[in-house]
């Protein structure tokens, strides 16, 4: 078991008034999963995502990351374990503008206090994978919209993360680009990658193993 | 991993250039000026530090009480010297120190003459048992024991006998005065650091026996006190300098004159340790040329330091928690990515101490110029290189840690503080620090700003006051030439008065003493018996000149007439006097008697009040009296038929080879009054550019923080402004919303700087007898002044911003 949520309650209080962002949720992820997460704009994916890579907190419920009680966690602990396990892929692909394509990629591994000729060889690894080498010393600004979000999932994978969160991977990009990134998704998972991805499309959400629907903050898969 | 940081660092001061230039400037200005003002601090601090136990050593000075004053005086009486070097307990050694002047020291041999030789003193072989000297020959044992000796430093022992060394100048006879032969018994190293103690030529005491000095020297007077003669001594304990002192003051209380006694006079003595010698501001230093370090100006300079400093961390503040929305994307990721808040925080530390670093550099450029500019500051032997001094660079790094500390903190703290989650999703709106502290530090910068602004404009206004109030007398077209004090005769002076009245360009000629109005006095105690008997003892200030004089400095006469000739013993009074003596009419006071020593001298005239120091003292009784002893007529006075600058310098050169005629051997020097009134101000004068600096530096580097701050709030609100603008808003009234938040802020610090300076300037200005009025003016004219100049710089960007096309502001939404 990678991860357990258990009746996740989150809401905030407008006006006097409780409004849930999630509703009592219930999730058990395994290891080496690719899920989906569907449902309307406003239904809860991106926060249910948030709150699973720790970056935000919730109201109520359990939640255990490979037997670790996040809910009971410390803030630094929390951090450690994120930084551990857990790579991060937005659909505003949230490159640092003012790092070339190396420098970014090459970030999370200065956070993990690596030795420079290891973090060297890690991050020329990458570029190879993704062949994006001839582009290394360019900066984000410099690059299309899928070569962008190729450099964030580098990013996310350098680590060597168990669990990839992907809000919305493609929502910038178009047809053909978002089949590249969804083809690299699959074969991720297929290398044993655990990945859960927030999405609009019908078409990228089929790639998933297993898809959940949000309505509302709430699951909606009865409608399944 | 920290490459990485400087590399960011370094990209995003290249990004944002303008605020980095804005940073770095102001912080640059306030670390020069801490540089220079902390080169200035060390080098006064560091006077007659490396002399063993030097915290053994004292001077003992003099301090005069009368009822109604009190002076102080270097000196000592001459058997109190004797009295400490033979009986006194506590006291390790003692000796006398006796500055000695002489025209020429002759080297007979060689046939060398060399004038006016420099810091020369009588003492005798105890000199060296407390100061320590590096002998290069000869020993302090065998030295200036009996009379006519002498001993020479290393420099002067080098001009004297280039060719020698020290070994063989021993024996060697330099002849002082044309009489006084001296055999040289040591050459000593000149100290290699700083000192005080500035002394060259080394001669025992007893040498003095055929100089003027000798008198007083070798026949002590209990109540004789010259500045000339100076009482070093070595205590045993420093607990024991009390004790010492209560010994000075009850051999004072025993020898107390009758003359003394009848006034109610007394001296006191103090110890002053060898550390306080540099300080002492009112008995000054044996160096003339330098002055001692005045612990007070060196505080004013280190806050003035410590503002321009604190000013610009201000900036930094400031600009840096304003335009941090600008990092908090970077900072989010950099969250999501694993970093932790401390990791951050470091990040931006090396940031801020990046800038500092550079800031730094610069100001040591800076710091080169400023220390130019402000030579009138600095003490002659302040240099440069006194940079390259260890301490000076480890102040200088200190300083850097702790301006990177206080400028970097807080926007570090600010900066970090974002919930990566709220910047993922670009909620991030306003949490840009707390804007009511940027408030206050931007009141408190245009706060000092401003206090520095009314500063200037008051002792400006000042100066100006002091240098064109009427003084009472001519200031205008008039010149004096002092004749030599040797050399000379009544006679010489006579003909040189002559040979100028012989010019044309030439009105009136007076000799005479000092003029009207100097910075030296001499005075003397009289006492005039009214009718009722009582008696009015005060001191009488002297200003000697004959009836020319009066005639010349256009001195008003109010009644009777001036002295019938130069020699005759009469009085001409001033008005203050005749007001202390009880008379209304000036008419009555003719013919009245003033008692002086045992002698009666006739009032025959009253002259209208006139300054005789500068507009800082005030009017004292005075009395215009002739050449009563024969020496001290030796300035000629004279007055220009006009002061047409052609012609000037035409004419001084005739006077000077009518001077050069009569006196081949001595320097020409003219004054003009006009110059020596100036003279009188020139402290002021370097206040007032001091402060000027500081208002100039001050202001630039408040408004320098107000554009960076402006134009980040334009850019913030480029949405608003569209939309203002679409709604119909006029330039003008997008002006005034721009400028009101800031305006009211520089309103504010005016509020609080116009009460602190009204006091300070008050308190300055109680030095002055004379003064300018604190008028209303000045603090509006500051006050506007600040508004505008914030004003100017402010339209500079908001008018720009007001007039982008809307369209453009609103589709990039």
């Amino acid at each position: 078991m990678l991860l357990q949520l258990e009746g996740i309650f989150k809401w905030v209080n407008t006006g006097g008034r409780r409004i849930f962002l999630l509703k009592d949720i219930d999730l058990e992820v395994e290891e080496g999963e690719f899920i989906s997460i569907m449902g309307p704009s406003g239904s809860g994916k991106s926060t249910l995502l948030n709150v699973i890579g720790m970056l935000d907190g919730f109201n109520e419920g359990e939640y255990n990351f490979l037997n670790e009680p996040v809910h009971q966690l410390k803030e630094k602990h929390r951090a450690n374990l994120y930084k551990e396990y857990i790579g991060f892929v937005f659909q505003a692909y949230h490159l640092i503008d003012d790092l070339t394509v190396y420098e970014n990629i090459e970030t999370p591994l200065l956070y993990k206090k690596m030795k420079s000729s290891e973090r060297k060889a890690l991050v020329a690894d990458m570029l190879d994978r993704f062949n994006i080498v001839g582009k290394k010393d360019l900066f984000p600004s410099q690059l299309s919209g899928g070569q962008q979000q190729l450099v964030g999932i580098a990013r996310a994978l350098i680590s060597k993360p168990k669990l990839i969160l992907a809000d919305e991977p493609t929502g910038n990009l178009n047809s053909k680009q978002s089949l590249e990134i969804m083809e690299l998704f699959k074969q991720l998972n297929e290398e044993g990658v655990t990945i859960i991805q927030a999405t609009h499309s019908e078409t990228n959400a089929s790639y998933g193993k297993r898809i959940i629907h949000l309505l509302d903050g709430a699951r909606d898969d009865y409608n399944k | 991993m920290f490459k990485n940081y400087f590399k960011i660092a370094w990209r995003n001061l290249w990004k944002h250039k303008l605020f980095s230039s804005i940073n770095i400037i102001s912080l640059a200005i306030g670390f020069s000026a801490s540089f220079v003002i902390g080169l200035m601090v060390y080098y006064d601090l560091t006077f007659d530090k490396f002399h063993p136990d030097s915290e053994l050593i004292y001077r003992v000075t003099t301090t005069f009480l009368s009822p109604d004053s009190e002076s102080s005086n270097p000196g000592i009486p001459m058997p109190y010297i004797i009295e400490a070097q033979n009986n006194m307990s506590g006291v390790d050694i003692a000796c006398g120190i006796h500055v000695a002047n002489f025209l020429k020291v002759e080297d007979k041999e060689n046939d060398k003459v060399f004038k006016n030789p420099e810091y020369i003193v009588y003492t005798n072989e105890n000199y060296f048992k407390i100061f320590d000297y590096n002998w290069l020959a000869g020993s302090p044992e065998m030295a200036l024991n009996t009379p006519n000796e002498l001993v020479l430093t290393e420099n002067r022992a080098k001009k004297y006998f280039p060719t020698l060394t020290p070994s063989e100048i021993i024996g060697k006879t330099l002849t002082y005065n044309d009489s006084i032969q001296t055999t040289v018994k040591g050459v000593v190293a000149n100290f290699d650091e700083r000192t005080d103690l500035i002394f060259e030529e080394f001669l025992s005491i007893e040498t003095s026996k055929k100089t003027d000095q000798g008198s007083y020297i070798l026949d002590p007077q209990w109540d004789n006190t010259s500045s000339s003669s100076q009482l070093f001594i070595k205590v045993s304990n420093p607990l024991m300098a009390n004790a010492i002192t209560k010994q000075f003051n009850a051999l004072e209380i025993e020898h107390r004159s009758d003359w003394e006694k009848q006034y109610n006079r007394s001296k006191l003595f103090y110890l002053q340790p060898l550390s306080e010698l540099h300080f002492n501001v009112e008995l000054g230093i044996f160096d003339f040329s330098d002055r001692p370090a005045d612990k007070s100006v060196m505080l004013g300079l280190g806050f003035i330091a410590l503002f321009l400093l604190l000013l610009g961390v201000i900036n930094f503040i400031n600009l840096n928690t304003a335009q941090a929305n600008q990092r908090a994307k970077e900072i989010g990721i950099r969250k999501t990515l694993g970093s932790s808040k401390k990791q951050l925080i470091f990040q931006f530390m090396g940031e801020t101490f990046l800038l500092t670093l550079a800031s730094a550099i610069i100001s040591v450029i800076l710091a080169y110029w400023l220390l130019n500019v402000f030579s009138d500051f600095t003490p002659i032997g302040l240099s440069f290189s006194l940079f390259k001094n260890p301490l000076i660079i480890g102040f200088a790094i200190i300083l850097l840690v702790l301006v990177t500390i206080l400028s970097g903190i807080y926007p570090a703290l600010v900066l970090t503080q974002y919930k990566p989650i709220s910047v993922l999703k670009n909620q991030v709106i306003s949490q840009t620090g707390k804007p009511a502290l940027r408030r206050f530090l931007t009141v408190f910068q245009f706060s000092i700003a401003q206090v520095f602004i009314i500063s200037t404009i008051l002792i400006a206004k000042q100066i100006h006051f002091m240098m064109n109030k009427d003084m009472g007398f001519k200031t205008d077209a008039i010149a004096n030439v002092r004749t030599p004090w040797y050399n000379n005769s009544e006679e010489k002076q006579v003909r040189f008065a002559q040979e100028l009245k012989k010019y044309p360009e030439i009105t009136k000629i007076a000799r005479g003493g000092r003029t009207p109005a100097s910075l030296g006095t001499s005075t003397t105690t009289v006492t005039y018996i009214n009718d009722n008997g009582n008696e009015i003892q005060t001191s009488l200030q002297m200003v000697r000149g004959t009836k020319d004089y009066i005639d010349l400095y256009g001195i008003e006469l109010l009644a009777g007439r001036t002295t019938l000739n130069d020699t005759i013993q009469e009085l001409v009074i001033n008005e203050t006097y005749l007001n202390v003596l009880g008379f209304k009419d000036p008419k009555d006071a003719i013919g009245k008697k003033i008692k002086r020593s045992d002698e009666l001298y006739p009032i025959v005239g009253v002259v209208r009040d006139f300054n005789q120091r500068s507009l800082k003292d005030p009017i004292n009784p005075l009395a215009l009296v002739g050449n009563w002893d024969g020496a001290f007529f030796g300035v000629i006075h004279f007055a220009f038929t006009n002061s047409n600058d052609s012609s000037m310098s035409e004419t001084i050169s005739k006077i000077e080879s009518a001077f050069k005629e009569i006196y081949p051997e001595s320097d020409f020097e003219i004054n003009f009054m006009d110059e020596t009134v100036e003279q009188f101000y020139n402290q002021e004068k370097s206040l007032s550019k001091l402060l000027s600096w500081a208002m100039g530096l001050s202001v630039l580097i408040s408004c320098l923080g107000l554009l960076g701050l402006v134009i980040y709030t334009t850019e913030r609100r480029t949405k608003e402004i569209g939309i203002r603008k679409v709604l119909g808003a006029s330039l003008k009234q997008l002006n005034v919303l721009l400028c009101k938040e800031f305006l009211i802020l520089v309103g504010v610090a005016f509020v609080i700087a116009a009460p602190l300076a009204y006091y300070g300037l008050n308190n300055w200005l109680q030095e002055f007898a004379f003064k300018t009025s604190l008028s209303w003016w000045i603090f509006a004219l500051s006050g506007l002044g600040m508004v505008l100049i914030a004003l100017i710089i402010m339209s500079a960007r908001t008018v720009s911003t007001a007039m982008k096309n809307p369209v453009n502001s609103l589709r990039t939404e």
